[in-house]
């Protein structure tokens, strides 16, 4: 028993050993003790020299209250030299801060001073990193858990190793002068004022919000984007959206790098609050932000196409060759849509389709009418082809190359894409219908009118391959249905409040309470319940329509039968509800 | 002036027998020399008087206790010196608690120590306590007279938990927030009284400043209280169940057993009834706790602080992230004594935060109720004992399982990953 109890005795006196050792030679005190040493010798009177040899080696911190919280900057215990200009030539840690006229230094009788002396702004204001540290790994953030690592110097061993190189260098320091040096055009931070205009033009503003400067809603917030996110994590954010959210949709926008840092950096740069606001500051510019006008961008002068590809229009839509793969096909925007939709789409897309994902932005008047014009002489049809060539081209976009509704973009576009593998909704219709809704389009949606694109024949070819190869059932006679074609109740406010009362009853779980289709249920069921807040859609379908689906459901879809459940009167009181839901829109 | 020559004499005299005086007036007893002095050793001192004059020899068999009950009972020491220290530079305040970490990791001399060792020793606390339950069921321990001492050590081990939970949150950084946030949602699933209790822990209903401020609390007065008290209670009862449990053989006295023979009877003592009497019963394989005993534990304690210096010496105590309380981990995972749960509460809330949890305690307390045999004491998984303890095993096994796969084998959204 006695060896293994000197052995551990000897290893608790060896690491008392190391831990005094450890904390009583700092290496701070190196740092500090070259200092004194190279002072001394560069100083010029004894007087100096004398209080030079009584300096001990302490602590040096610079206590800082005026930028948010307290902050406690302990930098300067090595960084000795740090505010000594005749240490401009040493190497770090003792260098000098250089003076530079661009961050406001002046140069008076021949001898430097300060614009943001280190007394009043401590470091970790500029630089960022762990002002309370003395050890170089934790104080220069160099451990992967510092949220604030110093900026353009550090990057975290965590990171990403194909950006680590890129996030280098003295212009991500912007990003903190902008938290004072807040206007817009500021000299010293074109990179922040690059990366504003940016936000604008590759229309960032569209999905996401920036407190006082935007209120998109399609993505994250990104007011305190410089506070919660590291620049390695906006970097690979904005290069590869799916790569920390796989169900991102955000559109990869193809931007140099020169862009991508700029956009970093102005990211970087918001950090809620900045130290130069007050909360009446902010609540003015959200004011302002109502009137803001987009700058107009580079092409401005030039003709719509110029303007399409540089407001990245083609980040979500198709267009020729170039797809996003998010939003519809503009290839033949001109034979599909007029001028009045497009304007009223431009100005707010939910007006003409209610449940569309496409921001509302705020281009200057002259550049809607400008890409509308451009949009409006897309007339070249597609060359004709067979039904299932026709179908690839046009359909499978939406509604999948399996007919499945699963089209690559389907899952952006609400109402969802028919599915057409499912034989019941087929059979159950008549074939008038679907032609109906290829030529005519479904209002509210993003099928489009088919009619000046595709002939008769075509249309009737297209869905008979639709037909036969998806649904793999013929249409079949179907049985007549007692269903009225007209309303026979007459809407009155009797009616319209029994039908609410029925509609609440019944209705509800799906469609919602405010029969927006967005019921609890409507999460799980695809395609999702129809949306009757959807004023395009409800006034395209004639009551018989409405009557047929509340009767007999909608096969292929959750819709079920309610014929057993409601009168006809009942069914007539809810289809006058549904009506009086468009007029109070009116 | 009356009689200067004596005075210079006793004054030095004085002066010359003054540390020895000094040290008589503190230790009566000279090095023990004799068994009646290693006798007097031990109850004429304060700190020694907690033993017993002998202990028998299956006592001292490192390979029977493994010195886990003294490991923990060192870790204790340990993490309360520590402790105290630490308490010196701690605001528990959700503004300056994390500032104060870093301070004691970057400027404090030897905080960055300190906290290690009291982050290791804690967690260390945690898994010897539990080896110590495991240890005295495989040895029979709990079994008559020594069942209400099981119940004691079963509720030390769940305070033990309920401290190292509470000192989980008081660095305030991103791995307390979440874990206190997991951990405490847990105790939220527990039937009626649930959301309530969750309420009277956090002081709110999110982890905050009340609940950091109840946690500071728990952690550095009312816990240790309540586990020196219990721990008190536990030492006390070792020595009134008739000293650790041992084979029924070494149990019982020799014949011609005694040191102390007694003609008569002595006060009090002649009343006492059971099988804690030691008078005129004393085993004759014992051996005096000086220095026996007291060599043993000086060993297990050496060992045990090293073991923590230099685990302290090689890995820093983990400090993440300050709170973002709206930027949760994925996963957000409990410590790792809870992981076990969190794992279970991943397949059903109920089932695995109270369900399970509630029917192991219960169990644990009811050990020595429900289990009356008296055979297979003091012998590690004894033949007679093979049923109690493959179950005792199997759950032990399963537990450890569960931690494993919750710390090492879930991913974000707790999906299945591999370490590897």
């Amino acid at each position: 028993m006695r060896l293994p109890l000197a052995i551990a005795s000897l290893v608790v006196l060896i690491v008392h050993g190391v831990v005094f050792r450890n904390q009583f030679f700092h290496e701070w005190e190196r740092h500090q003790a070259a200092y004194y040493e190279q002072a001394r010798s560069m100083s010029k009177n004894d007087r100096e020299r004398v209080e030079l040899e009584a300096r001990a080696p302490r602590i040096e911190q610079v206590i800082v209250t005026s930028f948010g919280d307290t902050r406690v900057d302990r930098c300067t215990t090595c960084h000795m030299g740090a505010d000594d200009p005749r240490f401009a030539g040493h190497a770090e840690p003792l260098k000098a801060h250089p003076y530079s006229e661009a961050t406001g230094d002046v140069q008076r009788n021949g001898r430097w001073e300060r614009r943001h002396k280190f007394s009043d702004f401590g470091c970790t204001v500029c630089h960022d990193g762990q002002g309370r540290g003395l050890d170089t790994f934790y104080s220069h953030g160099e451990d992967e858990f510092w949220p604030e690592p110093l900026l353009g110097y550090v990057t975290q061993p965590n990171w990403r190793k194909d950006f680590g190189p890129k996030l280098k260098g003295r212009e991500y320091m912007e990003a903190n002068c902008a938290q004072c040096h807040t206007q817009e055009d500021f000299a010293g931070t074109p990179h922040v004022n690059r990366g504003r205009k940016l936000f604008y033009a590759m229309n960032c503003y569209g999905c996401h919000k920036i407190d006082g400067m935007s209120e998109g809603t399609l993505g994250p917030d990104l007011t305190e984007a410089g506070k919660k996110f590291k620049v390695d994590y906006l970097w690979e954010s904005i290069v590869e959206p799916r790569a920390n959210l796989a169900t991102s949709f955000m559109p990869d926008f193809h931007l140099n790098q020169a862009d991508v840092e700029s956009l970093v950096i102005f990211l970087k740069s918001r950090r809620g609050v900045n130290f130069a606001e007050t909360s009446l500051d902010r609540y003015k510019a959200h004011v302002a932000n109502v009137a803001v006008v987009i700058p107009p961008g580079t092409a401005g002068e030039k003709a719509g196409e110029q303007l399409l590809g540089d407001r990245a229009c083609t980040a979500c839509h198709k267009l020729g060759d170039r797809d996003g793969g998010i939003a519809p096909d503009l290839s033949y925007e001109g034979l599909i849509r007029d001028d009045a939709w497009l304007g009223d789409h431009f100005l707010n897309p939910r007006s003409r389709v209610p449940d569309s994902i496409m921001p509302a932005f705020r281009f200057p008047a002259d550049d809607f009418q400008k890409l509308s014009a451009y949009l409006e002489s897309l007339k070249t049809p597609p060359a004709a082809a067979d039904a299932r060539t026709t179908f690839t081209n046009l359909c499978a976009r939406c509604h999948g190359e399996k007919g499945d509704g699963n089209g690559k973009v389907a899952w952006y576009i609400d109402p969802s894409p028919r599915d057409f593998t499912k034989q019941g909704f087929l059979a159950s219709k008549p074939r008038t219908r679907f032609i109906a809704s290829i030529q005519e389009g479904v209002g509210g949606t993003s099928m489009p009118p088919w009619k000046r694109i595709l002939k008769d024949d075509q249309i009737s070819g297209v869905l008979d391959y639709v037909v036969q190869d998806f649904a793999k059932e013929p249409f079949k006679e179907l049985k007549a249905r007692n269903i009225p074609d007209e309303n026979p109740v007459a809407s009155s406010p009797e009616s319209i409040a029994h039908g609410e009362r029925m509609f609440l009853l019944r209705c509800t779980g799906c469609h919602g309470r405010k029969a927006d289709g967005k019921g609890p249920n409507s999460l799980d069921i695809l395609p999702h319940p129809r949306n009757f807040r959807n004023h395009w859609f409800v006034e395209s379908v004639p009551d018989r329509r409405l009557f047929e689906s509340i009767q007999y459901g909608v096969q292929g879809t959750a819709m079920p039968s309610w014929i057993d459940t409601f009168t006809p009167n009942d069914v007539g009181d809810i289809v006058n509800f549904i009506r009086s839901l468009q007029n109070a829109r009116k | 002036m009356s009689t200067p020559t004596q005075e210079p004499r006793t004054a030095l005299a004085t002066l010359r027998e003054l540390p020895q005086n000094v040290w008589n007036s503190i230790f009566r007893n000279p090095l023990p020399s004799t068994d009646l002095e290693r006798a007097s050793t031990s109850f004429t001192n304060f700190f020694l008087h907690i033993h017993p004059v002998k202990v028998n020899r299956n006592t001292l068999r490192p390979a029977y206790t493994m010195g886990l009950g003294l490991i923990a009972t060192f870790l204790f020491v340990i993490l309360v010196f520590t402790g105290v220290l630490l308490m010196f530079y701690y605001v528990p305040s959700t503004t300056q608690a994390y500032d104060r970490m870093l301070d004691l990791r970057g400027t404090v001399a030897f905080g960055i120590f300190l906290r290690n060792m009291h982050r290791w020793s804690a967690h260390g606390m945690v898994a010897i306590v539990f080896l110590h339950m495991c240890r005295v069921f495989f040895t029979g321990g709990y079994k008559k007279p020594r069942e209400f001492n099981w119940v004691l050590g079963v509720l030390l081990l769940l305070v033990t938990l309920f401290l190292s939970f509470t000192g989980y949150l008081l660095p305030w950084d991103q791995l307390a927030f979440w874990a206190i946030t997991v951990g405490t949602s847990i105790a939220g699933y527990a039937p009626l009284i649930g959301k309530q209790m969750q309420f009277v822990l956090l002081g709110d209903t999110t982890v905050g400043q009340e609940a950091l401020l109840r946690f500071y609390v728990l952690h550095v007065a009312v816990l240790p209280s309540v586990l020196v008290l219990l721990m008190a209670i536990h030492f006390w009862r070792i020595r009134k169940d008739g000293g650790l449990s041992r084979p029924e053989k070494a149990a019982s006295p020799a014949p011609d057993a005694g040191v102390v023979k007694l003609k008569k009877i002595y006060g009090l003592q002649g009343f006492v009834r059971g099988p804690f009497t030691k008078l005129g019963n004393v085993p004759d394989d014992s051996v005096y706790s000086w220095p026996n005993l007291l060599m043993a534990e000086l060993f297990v304690f050496v060992l045990t602080i090293s073991l923590i210096l230099v685990v302290s010496l090689a890995f820093n105590a983990p400090l993440e992230q300050p709170v973002n309380v709206m930027h949760p981990p994925n996963p957000a995972k409990a410590p790792w004594y809870f992981l076990g749960l969190q794992e279970l509460v991943s397949y059903s809330a109920f089932w695995g935060g109270i369900g399970i949890p509630g029917l192991m305690v219960a169990v644990l307390f009811l050990v020595p109720y429900i289990d009356r045999t008296t055979h297979g004491v003091g012998k590690w998984f004894a033949k007679e004992r093979l049923l109690a303890n493959t179950i005792f095993l199997t759950m032990v096994i399963l537990n450890i399982i569960f931690i494993v796969i919750g710390t090492f084998f879930r991913g974000p959204n707790w999906t299945f990953v591999s370490p590897f």
